[in-house]
């Protein structure tokens, strides 16, 4: 665990991870916007309209155009024939080994947005935890899966 | 045990106080609405549903049928609706036998069943049948499980077990009592109260409160104390009579390949822990036992059901001195016997857990001292205590790696020592946030398999980073 995992994922995750951030982000001006207009109904201050509009802001900046990136450049995964290693996280980094004869299933998954830019997550799941590798591309995610699912075939001692 | 049973009659009271027991509230209700006017009426109705209720029940258990045919248990029921469910006997993972106050009576007991990951309720359940049936039925089922046992270890079969007596061990009096007035279950206890209490409000007049408020004041501050004194007494001995009633004649019996575990005073609970399922066994010292040296022993156990409530069958003793622990496991569980010195934490960490414990009641000391500044004492008492409790956290903490074995201790409030196989361990998962990487720290979380089909985690926060990548270099299984 002294090395990090090799392998990044997708590039295009960065893309996807903004446009969903951006749809979150899209509700929280909504409700802005709403105050604003409320304000102007009920007649009370507009300070309240304009606090919400720095939070926004902040946010859209922060989750929208600062985050993604730094997400993705702390993503890694890496699958060796006896476990599979994963290191993620933005303030805390977390590295997690996750043995190959405790995975119990893997499934790839694809929402909407990810489809669009032909990504899709893996997720594997042991008897006590799930972990999800987000964003590979499609083929990659498929290959992945499979390959897991694979050298997850050992014989199992007890659980 | 081909031909298909039925519960023995009793049954029917069960049936019949559970149906009853649903539409108690509403029965209630009625009686409230209807008690002026038309009161005949509702006692006719009453007593039409008493009738239709004592129908159904008979119906049920008369509909309700079990056989154990093709290594299977069979149950058939439904009074118009038929349902059949059928439970291969080697998916199943508990048998519980349970007597209440009536079982009893009639020597009688109910017979819970348990398959892996099984929801809330038991998957099948016997709810009245003769003792020594019950008892029957467990041999039957079980048998093919013991087989298979056997078979995997030859030694078994010598008839060298069978000679020996199984070991056990009861719990003494002095010891249950010494567990009650220790237990710590006056806070709960209190919560129930606050939550009954605030079910019962609705009922009680307006008047009563103020007539009552009205008196109390009249009395004094000091009758007040005194009051409340006695209102925490009478709750400790209710904590008391608790513990013993639900540990009392706490019997652990070793079996060849399960541990099987008898208790309680009224209601007589009987379990099997099939060892192959012990996924971890903890030592728990809470905070009032630790300085008089007792200690609980658990177990983690993979499945089950939640409604149990957790400490049942993970409970392996309840109360114990800390040095008859190494016996105990030697006798009960010899793979988890041997407490060896701990790796402690390093001191540089010791200002991370004090400031995560008082974090919060620093905050609340400061908005006390701005807003009602002459109160600002009980905070800051908080605040000690906090402080404190972040410095025994530290203490605690650490771990011991021995072969395959891992040792890891750590405190909430209770400090648990836990041992666990490298087998066991689902997941290992390293943390480190910045500052933590400055300091060279990290943390680290372990996660094995635990009731329900959900994971139990273990962190332990602030290690040395280089013992977490020795620890990671143990778990992993690449070299």
């Amino acid at each position: 665990m002294r090395q990090p995992p090799v392998n990044r994922i997708a590039p295009d995750a960065i893309k996807a991870w903004k446009i969903s951030a951006a749809l979150a982000e899209g509700v929280i001006w909504l409700v802005t916007i709403a105050l604003f207009v409320l304000a102007f109904i009920f007649e009370f201050s507009y300070w309240y309209g304009a606090g919400a509009a720095l939070i926004s802001m902040i946010t859209t900046v922060l989750f929208v155009f600062v985050l993604p990136k730094v997400r993705w450049r702390r993503w890694r995964y890496e699958v060796f024939e006896q476990e599979i290693y994963i290191q993620h996280g933005i303030l805390i980094v977390s590295r997690t080994l996750v043995p190959m004869i405790r995975v119990q299933h893997v499934d790839t998954k694809q929402g909407p947005i990810l489809k669009k830019y032909n990504l899709a997550s893996v997720e594997i799941s042991t008897a006590a935890t799930t972990h999800e590798i987000p964003a590979l591309l499609e083929e990659d995610a498929s290959e992945l899966r499979d390959r897991i699912s694979a050298l997850a075939r050992v014989d199992e001692d007890d659980v | 045990m081909f031909e298909a049973k039925r519960l023995h009659p009793a049954a029917i009271i069960f049936n019949l106080i559970r149906t009853v027991r649903e539409f108690l509230f509403a029965i209630i209700l009625g009686f409230i609405t209807f008690r002026d006017e038309s009161l005949l009426y509702f006692v006719l109705i009453l007593a039409g549903l008493v009738v239709i209720f004592i129908g159904a029940s008979v119906l049920t258990w008369y509909r309700y049928t079990y056989r154990i045919e093709d290594d299977e248990l069979r149950i058939e029921y439904g009074v118009f609706i038929r349902k059949k469910r059928y439970i291969s006997k080697n998916r199943i993972q508990s048998i519980d036998l349970t007597s209440g106050i009536i079982h009893r009576i009639f020597k009688l007991t109910k017979v819970q069943i348990e398959t892996a990951g099984s929801g809330m309720s038991a998957e099948a359940s016997l709810s009245a049948v003769k003792l020594e049936e019950g008892e029957a039925i467990r041999a039957e089922l079980k048998t093919s499980g013991t087989h298979q046992q056997a078979a995997d270890d030859p030694h078994e079969e010598t008839g060298e077990w069978a000679e020996k007596t199984n070991p056990s061990s009861t719990i003494s009096f002095k010891r249950l009592f010494i567990a009650g007035t220790t237990s710590g279950s006056i806070g709960v206890i209190l919560a129930l109260g606050a939550a009954g209490f605030s079910e019962l409000e609705q009922f009680i007049p307006e008047s009563f409160f103020d007539e009552t408020l009205e008196w109390v004041i009249g009395l004094g501050i000091i009758i007040l104390i005194v009051m409340a004194f006695f209102a925490l007494l009478l709750f400790w001995l209710l904590g008391i009579a608790g513990t013993m009633i639900k540990y009392g004649k706490f019997t652990i019996t070793k079996n060849e390949n399960e541990l099987f575990i008898t208790r309680g005073l009224l209601e007589k609970k009987q379990s099997t822990i099939p060892l192959k399922r012990i996924q971890a066994v903890g030592i728990q010292e809470s905070i009032i036992r630790q300085p008089l040296g007792y200690v609980t022993v658990f177990a983690e156990i993979a499945g089950g059901s939640a409604n149990k409530g957790e400490d049942f069958s993970s409970i392996l003793f309840p109360i114990m001195k800390r040095d008859e622990v190494e016996a105990f496991l030697e006798t009960f569980l010899p793979d988890y016997a041997g407490l060896h010195e701990l790796t402690p934490l390093p001191k540089r960490s010791r200002k991370f857990y004090i400031m995560r414990s008082s974090v919060l009641f620093v905050l609340i000391v400061a908005t006390v001292a701005i807003f009602f500044p002459s109160f600002v004492w009980a905070p800051v008492l908080l605040l000690i205590a906090g402080v404190f409790l972040g410095r025994l956290r530290h203490k605690d903490g650490g771990f011991n790696v021995q072969g395959q074995r891992l040792t890891i201790r750590h405190r909430v409030f209770s400090r648990n020592t836990i041992m666990l196989y490298h087998k066991r361990v689902q997941a290992f998962e390293k943390k480190q946030h910045k500052v933590q990487r400055l300091q060279n720290l990290a943390s680290m979380t372990l996660s094995i398999v635990g009731r329900m089909g959900t994971g139990t985690h273990f962190t332990i926060k602030d290690l040395e980073e280089s013992h977490v990548d020795e620890l990671s270099d143990w778990y992993s299984r690449r070299n």
